[in-house]
């Protein structure tokens, strides 16, 4: 009886093994998943491309104050044009980072997923006192289970994450270059929005009396800090965004690029 | 095409930008000019610019219609650079949503951790040496195998 068991034990290892050798393939690691993981953490730095969005959207506002009845005319026609084109310009990043999170996520680690659900296998194999199964056997089963999980789900997974890099190569290429253009034009724009905020403190400054107007004179002074201050800020922010999208595009391209040949 | 006529209407916007740049430094001039030599020389700071308060602003009005102008074709650029997105934000959707469903069937491998269990199921049942037992956890892997 005891020979019967151990050679049945022996069976079923080998039954395992072979299913191992079957189904499994290489059970290689795989450096181009956490590769892809990494490119999809970078999702987030595309909000720099939002912000900047909603801003461009507010550049009505901000000109205003310092606009003369004819150009407060002329920009709130600008301003009704700008609101709607630009609606669309906002879900851009909305799309490409869903992309990347989706990218991450099928390229995801799903070992600790899978630990928990291993060890009630474990306890559950314990209902069986009498089989003669004991903890080692359970644990050595339980290890078995660990590595046929993650043989089989590994090159599924790298198959599926390089068929979404495939497919999604166009489209992805495409509005992160369309995402730049705005950027530029966002940028250009703000400039011109700058020199017309700072432009009419700096022509209507030196008209100012300095004993009459010297309260004007301090306000408009500090307030001329402010929005040099302010612009220089944005203009950081712009340089940014740009940065962080341009090496989204190019860490994309590189793993396009990286893309064994196509099945079938 | 559009790209072409994106790119054109950029390049027309940048050459209104720096034209009121030009404007304006020519404006700036005018303004901090110092009185001409023989006038009495007041303190900077008490110095009327020499150029009118009106002309300046009339020049300045100039300026902010050409950096309007530069604007409202950086927005038409910018339509254009976003034209016929919408199509290939859809493809994308889809390709994401075709990858969720891609994810939810790698989840699935899950089942394999339950179909080794079933497989320990029938090794214990085999061990315990009463074939009856076989029948249940038998019937269970075979459909798990054949449901992968």
């Amino acid at each position: 009886m005891t020979s019967l068991r151990s050679c049945l034990h022996l069976l079923l290892i080998a039954c395992l093994l072979a299913m191992l050798a079957m189904l499994g393939g290489c059970a290689s690691s795989t450096p181009r998943m956490a590769e892809v993981r990494a490119f999809a953490a970078d999702a987030p730095k595309l909000n720099a491309y939002h912000d900047l969005t909603e801003r461009y959207r507010g550049s009505y506002q901000r000109q205003q104050p310092f606009l003369a009845p004819d150009a407060d005319a002329r920009e709130r026609v600008l301003d009704a044009s700008r609101q709607q084109a630009s609606a669309d310009f906002r879900r851009i990043d909305d799309v490409v980072q869903a992309y990347m999170q989706a990218l991450g996520a099928l390229a995801g680690d799903r070992q600790y997923d899978l630990r928990d659900s291993i060890k009630v296998v474990g306890t559950g194999i314990k209902a069986w006192p009498d089989s003669g199964l004991e903890d080692r056997h359970v644990n050595a089963f339980t290890g078995l289970t660990r590595v046929l999980a993650r043989t089989i789900t590994a090159p599924m997974q790298e198959r599926a994450v390089n068929q979404l890099l495939r497919d999604a190569r166009e489209p992805v290429q495409q509005l992160l270059d369309a995402m730049r253009k705005l950027l530029r034009l966002y940028d250009r724009s703000n400039d011109n929005e700058q020199k017309i905020v700072l432009g009419m403190l700096e022509t209507e400054i030196p008209f100012l009396d300095p004993g009459r107007d010297r309260l004007l004179i301090a306000l408009s002074k500090s307030l001329e800090q402010e929005k040099k201050a302010e612009y220089r800020l944005i203009g950081l922010r712009h340089t940014l965004a740009r940065t962080n999208l341009e090496a989204i595009e190019q860490r994309h391209r590189q793993l396009v690029d990286s893309l064994p040949p196509a099945q079938q | 095409m559009s790209h072409t006529t994106q790119v054109d209407i950029e390049a027309l916007a940048d050459s209104l930008s720096a034209s009121a740049d030009a404007l304006h430094a020519r404006l700036l001039r005018a303004i901090r000019q110092r009185p001409a030599a023989g006038q009495p020389a007041p303190t900077a700071q008490s110095a009327p610019p020499p150029i009118s308060q009106a002309a300046a602003q009339a020049l300045f009005e100039n300026e902010v219609i050409l950096r309007q102008r530069a604007n409202a074709l950086y927005l038409e650029a910018a339509t254009l650079a976003a034209a016929g997105l919408g199509g290939l934000q859809q493809q994308l959707l889809d390709l994401t949503a075709q990858a969720q469903e891609k994810i939810r069937k790698i989840d699935r491998i899950k089942d394999l951790v339950a179909l080794t269990g079933e497989l320990l199921s029938l090794a214990a049942a085999v061990a315990t040496g009463a074939p009856e037992r076989l029948i249940a956890p038998y019937e269970k892997l075979k459909q798990r195998v054949e449901s992968l």
